[in-house]
């Protein structure tokens, strides 16, 4: 009687894993519908050798077994239920030359289901020209399974594999990772209450909500001797799992795979030995974010003026058209400029999220990250904490959280409290208004400008300051530490236009609307302490200030009369009161209310400004110019000097002034003392700076 | 001060941007939290 092997084909998308299959079967398929949900359900037969048959199913292609998607959940219910008809005697996982690190992760965990597995390495013929070379004993060694090298294309290795699969029951069912070691303690109790039962499995029905073995998600919760945990902590072991995996994986790597891209040939390898070359590929970034920074100014100016002047015109409109009171300031004085001084970086932000998504889609921001990686080195970093520090250059939270892959807890730790130190989206407002103030616009040459130039330097400074407190934290923590890292580079493309214009779109609207709501509270807030006083002297102001210009002829009455009013309001107060703080500084009590209001967020330091400057004035001026036109009552010089400018600068760029930082710190950290750490440091920093820039400077 | 319809709604909208404020800053600390900053899913 002819003999039947059920063979289940799987792997990451993209893998030539239906070539594959189609070299197996040749025509013999069939296409169908798994029960009940419309994922298409491929099989075929291969006649393998004396008269054995092998029955091939073609799994939908998935990246782990961690679903989530009905297609990836089809490949788990397989895979666990003994009983489906479908259920493989032996599995093969296709992967192509380029990825086998991210391939890997998908082999390992299908090798742990007790299942045999053989490991395909597709598109075997393009490892000369890419400069790989892959020791297969030795990785065949500790993977403890087959390897074939295939190249689907060429039709080269059909044979070996049937030959392999023939052989199924030589290969070993050993796991790679002994599930037990990701939590001992969570993994002991699950091992006391089912010690019958593999552990790996036992976790797939916990967090996949799949049934085995008459076993569900329900049954093991209700069994008293062990209880699930909650989906957030069941989320953390998940990733423990992952990290442990990739941690097999590229030791595995490290001892089996060279890549050398000097052997390598065709274009990619050609621009990849100038991308990464140690010198021309700094040199290259260098300029590209000349470019970038240049562009920036260059690109954004004529909108900018457009929105400037539309919000002027709005507020004069409103004023015209409502009847006076209260409400009508709030919005002419409070509201209207507040908003209008975020919504003015509108076309600003949209370049730089422009540039950096092409950055990404293009392949190039990988190779970004492979050059800086041997400089995060010597600062004490783990190569992956270059991912963290790159996307905080759009927000700090999510590069906070996307730490959580650095599997060595001291180099997370010092990655988190670096990484606020990254230029983020919302200190771009602030620096482009004071840059436009006190850096003349005068080029360097032809493409560069000192405006840029400085721009750039202050991204420079927060990535350097970055860097140095790495490094001291690194001395001072004495930890022993390991790790690896280990970047896939993906293929150079064109950008696709729609998947450019859909992101900056997504990140813009979020900033705008993220921002907006906390912009709209606080204009609010400012506007009415600005405009109320709890004395006499905010009240009767015009009284007094007309009284003491009685005998002199004045132009400016009105502004000296709202400045008097301002003075005596309850912002007034307030803003005297840390005047003698920030004085030493450069700054006057405006400037101080400013610094304090954007302790919640950056970005409302100019939108502060810009209500401040508004409330009691008649006039529509734009931001820009009410602030080129303030006085520093001392010196009778323009406020927003070349001093105080730097000053501010530096601030900026040191001051931990996010609240939402704050509190993803704390709850990464688990406590209130890492964030008060970080807190105080760049605060002080930041105050230090500004401190001795202003006093060196004026 | 004249209590009229404008004051009415400038006092209701300085008592909801304070409560707005506070509930972001001192209440709020999950992980989607408000940076308004970018890419962090706000």
């Amino acid at each position: 009687m002819a003999k039947q092997i059920n063979v289940s084909l799987i792997g990451n998308p993209n893998t030539g894993k239906t070539s594959v299959f189609n070299l197996l079967t040749k025509l013999n398929q069939q296409v169908g519908n798994y029960p009940g949900i419309t994922v298409e359900r491929k099989a075929g037969v291969c006649k393998l050798s004396r008269g054995v048959k092998a029955h091939i199913i073609d799994l939908p292609g998935t990246y782990s077994l961690n679903a989530s998607s009905l297609d990836e959940n089809v490949v788990i219910e397989v895979l666990l239920n003994k009983n489906d008809k479908d259920y493989p005697d032996v599995a093969v996982v296709v992967s192509d030359v380029e990825n086998i690190k991210r391939n890997l992760l998908l082999f390992t965990q299908i090798k742990d289901l007790d299942i045999p597995t053989i490991l395909v390495i597709n598109m075997a013929d393009q490892m000369k020209r890419k400069g790989i070379t892959i020791d297969i004993p030795e990785l065949e060694k500790r993977l403890n399974t087959k390897i074939v090298l295939m190249s689907a294309r060429k039709k080269q290795g059909i044979e070996e594999l049937k030959k392999s699969i023939e052989d199924y029951k030589k290969l070993s069912v050993a796991p790679c990772l002994d599930a037990f070691e990701i939590d001992p303690e969570y993994f002991g109790g699950l091992r006391r209450a089912f010690p019958k039962q593999s552990l790996y499995k036992l976790w797939l029905v916990i967090t996949q909500d799949v049934n085995f073995a008459n076993i569900s998600r329900k049954t093991i919760s209700d069994t008293s001797a062990f209880q699930t945990r909650k989906e957030s902590e069941l989320k953390r072991l998940q990733q423990k799992e992952t990290i442990k995996r990739y941690q097999f994986i590229n030791e595995t790597l490290k001892a089996t795979q060279q890549i050398d891209i000097k052997n390598a040939k065709g274009l990619r390898a050609s621009l990849d030995r100038i991308l990464i070359h140690k010198v021309w590929g700094f040199a290259i970034f260098f300029l590209i974010l000349l470019f970038i920074f240049q562009a920036i100014y260059d690109w954004s100016s004529y909108p900018m003026d457009m929105i400037d002047a539309g919000f002027a015109a709005l507020s004069d409109f409103f004023r015209a058209s409502l009847p006076a009171g209260p409400l009508t300031n709030l919005l002419v004085e409070g509201i209207i400029p507040g908003i209008g001084g975020i919504v003015i970086f509108i076309p600003q932000i949209a370049f730089l999220f422009l540039f950096i998504s092409i950055l990404e889609e293009s392949g190039y921001m990988s190779r970004v990250v492979f050059i800086m990686d041997r400089l995060m080195r010597r600062f004490g970093l783990s190569g992956k904490s270059i991912v963290p520090l790159i996307s905080g250059t759009a927000c700090a939270i999510p590069a906070v959280m996307a730490t959580r892959n650095i599997e060595n807890w001291k180099q997370r730790l010092i990655t988190i409290l670096v990484v606020p130190f990254t230029t983020c989206s919302a200190r771009l407002p602030v620096y482009l208004i004071i840059i436009s103030l006190v850096i003349p616009k005068e080029r360097i040459t032809w493409f560069v400008g000192y405006q840029s130039l400085t721009l750039m330097l202050l991204y420079f400074i927060g990535f350097g300051a970055a860097l140095i407190s790495a490094w001291l934290l690194n001395k001072f923590m004495k930890m022993e530490s390991k790790s690896f890292f280990v970047v896939e580079m993906p293929n150079y493309k064109i950008p696709l236009f729609k998947n450019v214009a859909i992101n900056v779109f997504e990140k813009t609207k979020a900033f705008i609307a993220g921002a907006g709501k906390i912009i709209l509270a606080i204009s609010i807030i400012l506007w009415v302490l600005g405009s109320f006083g709890p004395t006499d002297k905010f009240s009767n102001a015009k009284e007094i200030v007309t009284a003491q210009y009685k005998d002199q002829e004045v132009d400016d009455l009105d502004t000296k009369i709202s400045s008097y009013r301002l003075e005596h309001s309850y912002m007034g107060y307030m803003g005297k009161a840390i005047e003698p703080v920030v004085r030493p500084l450069g700054y006057d009590w405006k400037i101080g209310i400013a610094i304090i209001s954007s302790f919640a967020a950056r970005e409302v330091f100019v939108s502060t400004l810009a209500t401040i400057y508004s409330v009691g004035s008649e006039e529509e001026e734009t931001i820009k110019n009410r602030m080129a036109s303030e006085i520093n009552p001392v010196n009778g010089k323009p406020l927003f000097n070349f001093a105080t400018g730097i000053s501010l600068l530096l601030f900026y760029a040191f001051a931990m002034q996010c609240a939402s930082t704050i509190a993803i710190v704390k709850k990464e950290t688990n406590g209130w003392m890492w964030p008060s750490v970080q807190f105080v440091f760049m605060s002080s920093l930041a105050y230090i700076a500004a401190l001795v820039a202003y006093q060196f400077l004026k | 001060m004249d209590f009229n319809f404008q004051t009415i709604i400038v006092v209701l909208l300085f008592v909801g941007a304070v409560f707005f404020i506070i509930k972001k800053f001192f209440i709020k600390s999950s992980e989607n939290n408000n940076c308004g900053s970018g890419n962090c899913g706000c």
